[in-house]
């Protein structure tokens, strides 16, 4: 498409090796401008470019570097590339074919923060990206590129990659924090925050792949430019993935203010033949569900904040009229429940509760009331978390139950009837044989 | 180190405006304006909070969400709701996700009517569950060890005990396992739960979920009173609760006391409460007849022993052992001086009585709290852990939370060598050459002799002199007593070493010894010292003072004929166990007050009076670090038992001395009056929590204080032995070395078995392993025990277990010794 900034090369062939990376504009004069500007200066051009976290919450990156303390002590900058939430994968595909631009962008923004040691904790199953992301270090660091004295400046970073286990939650900043440091991945209590005491207890400026790999960008184009592409609040551009019922799932670069319909049917186009779209999750499974009446909503922060669900992490999930929201919602619970790190009490019982709940309207054990409780037990979960994690199941859940009522009743009604005896006498698979429930 | 001024602020919490001190947590704000908030996780024991269980959600105007009470620090000016129906909702729901798991099954748990779970639900919760699902069930009650059992359906992921094992105690042991609604609380490996703190646990549990083995389904709460106390096990003297149903101590609980034991405790004072109520306590008096000890009636008893003690007379010698308190020390040399005219008395195991005097000057004196505050802690020749376990935990909290340094200077490898700035070595037997050489460091004068002569490195003795010096103003030198032993020159120099740190007046630094017995301080403070009286005075009337040496050699040699032990098993507990055997041997009156027939007494004894354990006794002991505390009888005597200020007033009226003492109190009323810088205290002034007496009366207290005389510097050093080819043999005395260890059911298995620890590389030499069993001679005396590497254990030493019944190290006189297979 055109106007791409992270995607404009990213089907050069080579683009993983420093050479061709150069070739393209690479570590070069941009670099060498940003580590010769004062650093507050830096700072002010990132907070003045609109650049927000592309991570899933949407604070403002020049704001979050402002906030590192100064002074002669230990900072680190930590790149979260543990990309776990359901439907997303952007960072996969950037990280893999364009890794120099990920730590270009760590370069620079080490420098921003005054931090000399950084890390990039990649999630387990990215073993093929870790590879690649490795072997970009080392040849950056054989250039000269990580190492002391960065192109001959006072600025020097040591940069190490991290292998995550496998664990949703050490995509939470302050569980990643912990499980960096070798300690079970629980989120910590906030304040205080990573930005004065994370890794080790030092200030940390933690970032997620693909804010970092845009700073380089802004550093070349200045802030003013990079801040006029978008709309007011939502600058840039934003990488998607769209998966679900679509024709072209994959990752697109898109311009943040694109109308929804304009991505799911313009650029992925589109479920299938004579289908419709059902629901959609704009932002991960973590974001409250649109329907298909949302689809002419502008695709930004505030836009979809004021739609009642959120941008999060930049992942569209799309599903067509054939699906049954009552299966969506408990597989979305399931991958909640499986993931929660049991340390708070809401997160740890409410999505097994829910689970268990949910379980019971698929195997016709359940009344209408149990619609309210879950409903209920989602607003007993949202807010009341040590972490996100809770609300991200009790949110989408809590909206679809919402939105899709009717299909959730007339469901129970139909399980039931077709399981009068409960799943202790009759089990669903032999009524499923029978055709019984079709 | 300073501790932090609080500086108050006011808030508003439920429409009350409320004073706290700035940066309290919300919760603990609040009680100050008579609010509860409830919590399940936060305990500031165990350290920062950790906003787990959620239960403690307020409302914070200016603040949108909700907020944990636990973890934020009040503000100036902050309004806090917490009876809005928001906040209310959000606490209901709370307890209703932490019950639809729990199995409610409080009828037949033991922490039901002591339960916070239980009143959060009743104060806090909805009252009703929508909860219909099947519960999570898991295997239940498991062994977590021997002493604790673990319901993992009760429990709530609090994980309190994960933390107090990671953060307090330090042992790594226990860790959460899996995650979600399936996480669980286990060990690392799967392994039992076995640890010297490990007991505490079971009381920072908010349920059921963690139980003791040997309290289980003993008794429900209101079958119980509880009956505060202090554990005389060992120095520590860490106030306790005796839990008592039906005259018998069922449990012991920590009573807090941020200047002892900081609310924890260990597990031998936590299950040896046991040992209380064994068969084979001694609960009538025994009379030797016919070569055999048999009971006799309490006149019989009292009768013969005074008709041997006046035969004796002043030929008879006295040793009190640790667990004596100040009133039945004071009445022994009362009875030993007044009624015998015997000057024969020790307490401190021969340590110089001069030297205790100098080392107890009020000025020098660090407390126990100033261990977590101290800019740098010097821990020398002791092990906490084993010789006053729960300072180990405070010196852990001092670096864990200040950042003090810490520095262990050590013959064998300290437990605390992990969280060391640094470490030092000293052979066994260097022990005064060691300080020698720290003292030269401090004032830059020629060490390397000195710290040759103590087999450590000279480099390392400069290192910690330079660590000692330059690691902030507030110093603490946590000592063992027993280095006093080492040699006249040892007292002088720890006082340079003082002297150099400048800890004296200064207020969170100072000395802080580790006596031998619990109340090792006490007694030498109440006169059970040769030639030194109550309050360190010099005993007018000159002669021969014999101190524990002497009295050995004096009965051994014919001069001493009777022996009157309070509490002390001269066999068991002292060094040279042939020696002692001898002079028992050729004793012709040994009178004793035991609770156990140990072996000394077993063999040697000719009266022995039935000892009041501590939960039986009332009295004062006497902190190492000067604070007076008091013993409550919690119990009623076992058996025919007596107190033992009656028997010591009881034989000097049969020796035609009155002593004046018709209750307990009055024995502690003669010992303030006694004792010049006693003076003014008072049982009830002691109170609950004690009263050091250098603070008593606005320094009153430490202003009586006697000078102590200036101590002849002592001569050379003794040097180390050189090995050349044997080894050097070293002693310590592990915490589970104890009589009452040895015969508490639950704590048995812990009961240690002699084993020998070596430098890998010596027993390479020797062609020895791991596990082997050898027999370790010196002598022509051995000892059976099994080998024991430790990577960390110095080369050229080995090391024993004293303490212990069977195959002791006291068999050995050292210093060195040779190790065969056996």
């Amino acid at each position: 498409m055109t106007g791409a900034i992270l995607f404009a090369d990213i089907d050069e062939p080579g683009l993983a090796t420093l050479d061709v990376y150069r070739r393209r504009g690479g570590y070069g004069p941009r670099l060498l401008k940003a580590l010769q500007m004062p650093r507050e200066a830096l700072v002010e051009e990132l907070k003045a470019s609109g650049l927000r976290g592309r991570g899933g919450a949407g604070f403002s990156m020049g704001t979050k570097a402002s906030f590192m303390p100064k002074g002669q002590i230990d900072k680190y900058l930590v790149c979260n590339a543990d990309e776990s939430e359901p439907g997303t994968f952007k960072d996969r595909e950037l990280m893999q074919k364009s890794p120099h631009m990920l730590l270009e962008g760590m370069i620079i923004a080490a420098y921003a923060a005054g931090a000399n040691r950084s890390f990039i904790y990649i999630r387990g199953e990215y073993a093929q990206q870790a590879v690649i992301v490795e072997r970009a270090i080392a040849e950056a660091k054989a250039a000269g590129l990580i190492g002391e004295r960065i192109l001959g400046t006072d600025f020097s970073l040591e940069l190490w990659l991290h292998r995550g286990a496998g664990a949703y939650i050490c995509g939470e900043e302050t569980g990643l924090l912990d499980s960096l440091e070798g300690k079970r991945g629980n989120p910590r209590l906030k304040p205080p925050f990573p930005a004065n005491q994370g890794l080790y207890q030092g200030p940390t400026l933690i970032n997620h792949v693909e804010t970092l790999a845009t700073i380089p960008h802004i550093v070349e184009m200045g802030a003013q430019e990079y801040a006029a592409i978008g709309v007011q609040n939502s600058t840039g551009t934003k990488l998607v993935s769209i998966s679900g019922h679509v024709r072209r799932p994959g990752n697109y670069e898109i311009e943040l203010g694109t109308p929804a319909r304009e991505l799911i049917y313009g650029l992925a186009g589109g479920p299938g033949e004579g289908r419709t779209v059902k629901l959609w999750f704009p932002g991960g499974s973590s974001s409250p569900v649109l329907t298909g009446d949302d689809l002419d909503v502008s695709y930004d922060f505030d836009s979809l904040a004021k739609a009642g669900t959120m941008l999060g992490s930049g992942a569209i999930i799309v599903a067509d009229d054939t699906t049954s929201v009552v299966d969506v919602a408990l597989k979305t619970a399931q991958f909640y429940k499986h993931e929660s790190c049991g340390k708070c009490t809401p997160c740890r019982e409410g999505t097994n509760w829910t689970v268990k709940m949910l379980e019971r309207v698929k195997s016709g054990e359940a009344t209408p009331m149990d619609l309210d409780i879950m409903a209920s037990v989602c607003e007993n979960i949202i807010g009341h978390c040590l972490c996100v994690l809770g609300d991200a199941m009790a949110m989408p859940v809590g909206s679809m139950i919402k939105k899709f009522r009717g299909e959730f009743e007339a469901y129970i009604e139909q399980a039931r009837a077709a399981n009068p005896w409960g799943s202790g006498h009759a089990p669903v698979e032999a009524l499923e044989a029978q055709g019984a429930l079709a | 180190m300073p501790r932090p001024e609080p500086s108050f602020i006011t808030f508003s919490i439920d429409g009350r405006e409320v004073q706290a001190p700035e940066n309290t947590m919300l919760v603990d704000a609040a009680k100050l304006g008579d609010v509860e908030i409830p919590v399940f996780c936060y305990e500031p024991k165990i350290g920062a909070p950790v906003g787990a269980c959620r239960m403690c959600l307020v409302e914070i105007e200016g603040i949108p969400k909700l907020q944990t009470g636990c973890s934020t620090p009040v503000k100036d000016g902050m309004v806090v709701h917490t009876q809005t129906d928001r906040v209310k909702a959000a606490q209901e729901s709370v307890v209703e996700f932490l019950l639809i798991n729990h199995p409610l099954d409080c009828p037949v748990c033991d922490k039901g009517g002591e339960c916070p779970l239980q009143d959060i639900s009743f104060g806090w919760g909805g009252g009703r569950s929508r909860f219909i699902e099947p519960k999570r069930h898991f295997q239940k009650p498991l062994n977590l060890s021997p002493l604790i059992a673990i319901d993992r359906e009760r429990c709530i992921m609090c994980y309190r005990c994960v933390r107090f094992s990671q953060e307090v105690a330090e042992d790594y042991q226990l860790v959460l396992h899996d995650r979600g609604a399936a996480t669980y609380v286990g060990t690392f490996d799967g392994h039992p739960y076995v640890a010297p703190f490990s007991g505490n646990i079971i009381e920072l549990c908010p349920v059921g979920a963690l139980t003791s083995q040997p309290y289980r389904f003993r008794a429900r709460p209101w079958d119980i009173e509880g009956a505060g106390s202090v554990c005389t096990l060992c120095p520590a003297q860490c106030n306790v609760t005796f839990t008592v149903r039906d005259e018998r101590v069922l449990r012991v609980l920590a009573r807090e006391n941020g200047e002892v034991d900081d609310g924890w405790l260990c597990d031998k004072g936590r299950f040896a409460y046991q040992a209380v109520h064994v068969d084979d306590r001694i609960v009538r008096p025994l009379l030797r007849d016919g070569g055999e000890l048999r009971p006799v009636s309490w006149e019989r008893a009292l009768d013969e022993a005074a008709a041997a003690l006046r035969r004796a007379g002043a030929r008879t010698g006295a040793l009190a052992g640790g667990e004596t308190t100040n009133e039945e020390g004071f009445l022994l040399q009362r009875l030993l001086r007044e009624a015998l005219g015997s000057e024969h008395l020790d307490s401190a195991g021969g340590l110089p009585p001069a030297a205790l005097h100098a080392l107890a000057r009020p000025d020098l004196q660090a407390t126990v709290a100033d261990l977590e505050w101290a800019h740098t802690v010097l821990v020398l020749g002791t092990e906490p852990v084993d010789d006053m376990p729960i300072v180990d935990l405070r010196i852990r909290k001092g670096v864990r939370r200040h950042r003090a340094n810490l520095a262990v200077a050590t013959p064998r490898p300290s437990s605390l060598d992990p969280n060391a700035s640094l470490s030092v070595r000293y052979a066994p037997g260097g022990e005064a050459a060691f300080v020698a050489a720290l003292a030269a460091a401090l004032f830059g004068g020629e060490l390397d002799g000195p710290a040759r002569d103590a087999g450590a490195d000279p480099d390392g003795v400069r290192a910690l002199a330079e660590l000692l010096r330059t690691g902030g103003e507030d110093v603490v030198v946590l000592y063992g007593a027993q280095l006093l032993g080492a040699g006249p020159s040892v007292a002088p120099a720890l006082l340079k070493i003082a002297g150099a740190l400048n800890v004296a007046g200064r207020a969170g630094a100072g000395l802080l010894a580790v006596p031998g017995g619990t109340n090792g301080r006490g007694l030498a403070e109440a006169g059970v010292l040769p030639g030194m009286g109550p309050g360190y005075a010099p005993v007018a009337g000159g002669g021969v003072a014999r101190g524990t040496e002497e009295i050995a050699a004096g009965l051994a040699a014919g001069e001493l004929t009777a022996l009157y032990l309070l509490h002390c098993d001269p066999v068991r507990a002292l060094p040279r166990r042939a020696r002692w055997q001898r002079a028992l041997d050729k004793a012709t009156t040994v009178v004793a007050h035991a609770q156990f027939l140990t072996e000394g007494l077993a063999e040697h004894a000719t009266v022995v009076f039935p000892a009041e354990s501590y939960a039986e006794k009332e009295g004062t002991l006497t902190h190492p670090d000067g604070r007076l505390q008091r013993l409550r009888q919690a119990i009623g005597r076992q058996g025919d038992a007596a107190p033992e200020w009656w028997v010591l007033a009881e034989l000097a009226k049969r020796l035609g001395h009155d002593l004046g003492i018709l209750t307990g109190p009055m024995a502690s009323a003669q010992l303030f009056a006694a004792v010049p810088f006693y003076a003014g205290l008072s049982l009830d002034a002691i109170g609950p929590q004690g009263v050091r007496w250098a603070d008593a009366g606005d320094g009153a207290g430490a202003a009586a204080f006697p000078a102590p005389a200036e101590l002849p510097a002592g001569g050379e050093p003794p040097a180390a032995a050189a090995p050349n080819g044997a080894l050097r043999l070293g002693t310590f005395r592990s915490i589970w070395a104890a009589p009452e260890v040895e015969r508490s059911p639950a704590l048995k298995f812990l009961h240690p078995r002699q084993r020998v620890e070596m430098a890998p590389d010596d027993a390479a030499r020797l062609g020895l392993a791991h596990g082997d069993k050898v027999a370790v001679g010196a002598d022509g005396a051995s000892v059976h025990a099994v080998v024991a590497l430790r990577n960390a254990s110095p080369a050229g030493s080995v090391f024993l277990e004293d303490g212990i019944p069977a195959d002791a190290a006291n068999l050995l006189d050292g210093p060195l010794v040779d190790i065969r297979k056996a």
